[in-house]
């Protein structure tokens, strides 16, 4: 990697220093661990699928606040709208509904600012992103729903980038759950036609009998890198149900690490990628059953066309006595063309012997039969290649919670094959 | 309605359809019998429309105009139905949705308007009745975990729901008991009409008893070796295709 790219994040992070309370040393800890490890390679396990050579090649500047932009439509019914512009909380734009009467929203710098050991607390990183998003971060949003407190409709927190060209912006939320309080997070990603990087971290806790559904939906624009890292732990009989829909981007990962840290926790961790042409979506997930009785659940699908990309790491580890562990993974990849690429890597440890564990993998085409008789119906190619789009994707939208989140996940998925199928039409008829 | 010159098929190369010619007129019922292997799937899928098999020579018409270049798509806005041997599971996609989208194809192919989810629910109400179909089986997944009966009947409701001009049905009676046959031979002579004409290719003679027809074709090795009334299927049940062709 070149001296400039390390020296430059070197010099990022010494011109943060004072930013957010008690981040001095923390900054200093981590900025020195990435001078020594640098962006990892193919070589690295994790990063077998993710090609970031734009990252180790291009030093990417601190996003700037544009002069105007315009906030995204709505994409259902929410609680509250939060709404962050190149990495940075734009309260102006933002809605906080009726939420400040149930829980606390508010910035990280207010967050470790109240209390100076809170920095220690952040989750610094072991892989390069989230030790540079560590040494970098300047904004995020700490989500705190108290025992018991039930929200019902969604919180959308909406990141938008714009105007950044060359730069990059590393946002870092925390989310905490008391016991039996109930949430549903919407991240949204939106971008411009700019070169940028979005890089974040959220962090959250799950109480005991506490259940938080998080789901994203990454549309960011075409020449973006957009790097994602969550970092959850579940208590007791908690519930943690992600989905993650990646659309977006030219780079696009997601990397959930999910610890089920006491009996009885339970994780669903769902994802649809869609990777168009010179499109790699890359989806990690890592969950861990610490404890007995711990269950997880993960189903993956996703559909890569022409010269796109679509990866998959799923990894399991049961540790030693977490007995009577559940865990499925069902991992299915669909290519539109024979020039795309689907890689799949399920990753299984256990160390205890009363489990159940099971995972499946498939990559395959678009089958002719159901094709042939979609159109014997008189249905159109196009139509056809969609409809069955849909059913292979829709198996990774069943758990989500909310039935107009999963409505405007359907939506954007069809508006993908719509925009991405008619490049295949030829092939079909031919 | 179909005219089928001098057609030559080949399916990977192989030469199956080896210079059939056949004549439906509107109204009539033609049945196309023959052993396994005859290419008499291969016929209707290639009336169909199907991409993998190549016409290699002869024409197709279909109320007058060439069909061989069509998609099969635009066959069906034609107003071609194929019935499937082995209908096609579809999990994800429901059969509501699969026969909404269908009709309103169809109709979009003419011209028409799309039917409004009402007016086609109050369709498919009548259609699945006639043919004894649970309602709720139409609410699920196209044809996954549907027994051999259910699939053929439901092909018949898409069948009644299309309308079609012509609707050539691939081995509908295969895999059925009686109870089933004779309810997809009511579905088959429901769409009976002065306008309209069928297609049966079958190998026994036993939905020819529900289903009357006026011409029976015996298919041997890619051609069609002899024409006669319907005493032509019993004589063929009683002697085998050997002595008859």
């Amino acid at each position: 990697m070149p001296e400039l790219v390390t020296t430059a994040y070197s010099d990022q992070a010494a011109s943060l220093d004072g930013t957010l309370a008690g981040m001095g040393h923390v900054r200093s800890a981590a900025i020195s661990k990435f001078e020594e490890t640098g962006f990892p390679t193919a070589r690295d396990e994790n990063w077998r699928y993710s090609d970031i050579k734009q990252l180790r090649g291009q030093a990417f500047s601190v996003a700037q606040k544009p002069p105007s932009t315009e906030i995204p439509d709505a994409i259902c019914e929410t609680a509250a709208r939060l709404v962050l512009v190149n990495g940075r909380f734009d309260v102006e734009r933002s809605n906080f509904g009726d939420l400040l009467q149930a829980m606390s929203i508010r910035p990280i710098a207010n967050h470790l600012m109240a209390n100076n050991d809170r920095a220690n607390e952040l989750h610094s990183g072991s892989d390069a992103l989230t030790v540079l998003n560590t040494a970098l971060m300047r904004d995020g949003l700490v989500f705190s729903v108290p025992a018991g407190v039930e929200i019902e409709e969604p919180i959308e927190i909406v990141h938008l980038m714009s105007g950044a060209d060359g730069a990059a912006a590393h946002v870092r939320h925390l989310i905490e759950l008391g016991e039996g309080a109930k949430a549903t997070i919407l991240e949204r990603f939106v971008g411009d036609e700019s070169t940028y990087w979005f890089n974040s971290v959220l962090q959250a806790r799950v109480a005991e009998g506490a259940a938080l559904n998080h789901y994203r939906l990454q549309t960011e624009g075409p020449q973006a890198i957009h790097t994602a890292k969550a970092v959850v732990s579940v208590g007791a009989g908690g519930n943690y149900n992600a989905c993650n829909i990646s659309l977006g981007a030219s780079l696009s990962r997601f990397d959930a690490e999910v610890r089920l840290l006491v009996d009885g926790a339970n994780a669903t961790i769902d994802g649809v990628a869609l990777a168009a042409s010179r499109q790699s979506h890359d989806m990690l997930v890592h969950v861990d059953h610490r404890m007995p009785t711990t269950t997880s659940d993960q189903v993956f699908r996703t559909v890569a066309d022409a010269l796109g990309k679509s990866s998959f790491q799923g990894k399991i580890t049961v540790a030693v006595g977490a007995q009577q562990t559940l865990a499925d993974q069902s991992f299915k990849a669909l290519l539109l063309a024979r020039t795309a690429e689907a890689n799949a890597k399920p990753e299984l440890e256990i160390y205890a012997d009363d489990v159940k564990c099971s995972h499946g993998a498939t990559i395959g085409e678009l089958d002719a039969k159901a094709m042939f008789y979609l159109m014997s119906r008189g249905i159109d190619p196009a139509t056809a290649r969609q409809m069955l789009v849909e059913a292979f994707t829709d198996d990774a939208l069943e758990r989500i919670d909310n039935a107009s989140v999963a409505d405007a996940f359907r939506d954007r998925i069809k508006s993908w094959m719509m925009a991405h199928a008619p490049t295949q039409l030829e092939k079909d008829v031919a | 309605m179909l005219t089928v010159r001098d057609l030559r098929v080949s399916v990977e190369n192989k030469e199956i359809i080896k210079g059939l010619s056949l004549e439906i007129k509107p109204g009539e019922v033609h049945a196309i019998m023959g052993l396994n292997g005859a290419g008499k799937s291969t016929l209707a899928n290639t009336i169909a429309g199907r991409n993998d098999y190549e016409v290699t020579a002869g024409t197709i018409e279909f109320d007058g105009k060439d069909i061989k270049d069509l998609e099969p798509h635009e066959r069906v806005g034609e107003g071609l139905f194929l019935g499937f041997q082995y209908p096609v599971e579809i999990p994800g996609v429901s059969n509501l949705n699969f026969m909404r989208t269908a009709l309103n194809s169809v109709r979009r192919y003419r011209g028409e308007e799309d039917m409004s989810a009402a007016e086609f629910m109050k369709l498919v109400r009548v259609k699945a009745a006639e043919l004894k179909m649970d309602l709720d089986m139409l609410k699920r997944f196209v044809n996954v975990g549907f027994s051999g009966g259910e699939k053929k009947r439901n092909e018949m409701v898409q069948m009644a729901v299309l309308n079609p001009k012509l609707a050539v049905l691939d081995e509908t009676d295969s895999g059925l008991d009686i109870d089933a046959l004779k309810v997809v031979a009511d579905g088959i002579n429901a769409q009976r009409r002065n306008d309209t004409a069928i297609l049966l290719i079958t190998h026994y003679q036993r939905l020819l008893n529900y289903v009357q027809p006026d011409v029976v074709h015996v298919m041997i090795d890619g051609k069609i070796v002899k024409s006669g009334g319907k005493e032509l299927a019993a004589e063929l049940e009683e002697k085998g295709y050997a002595d008859v062709a």
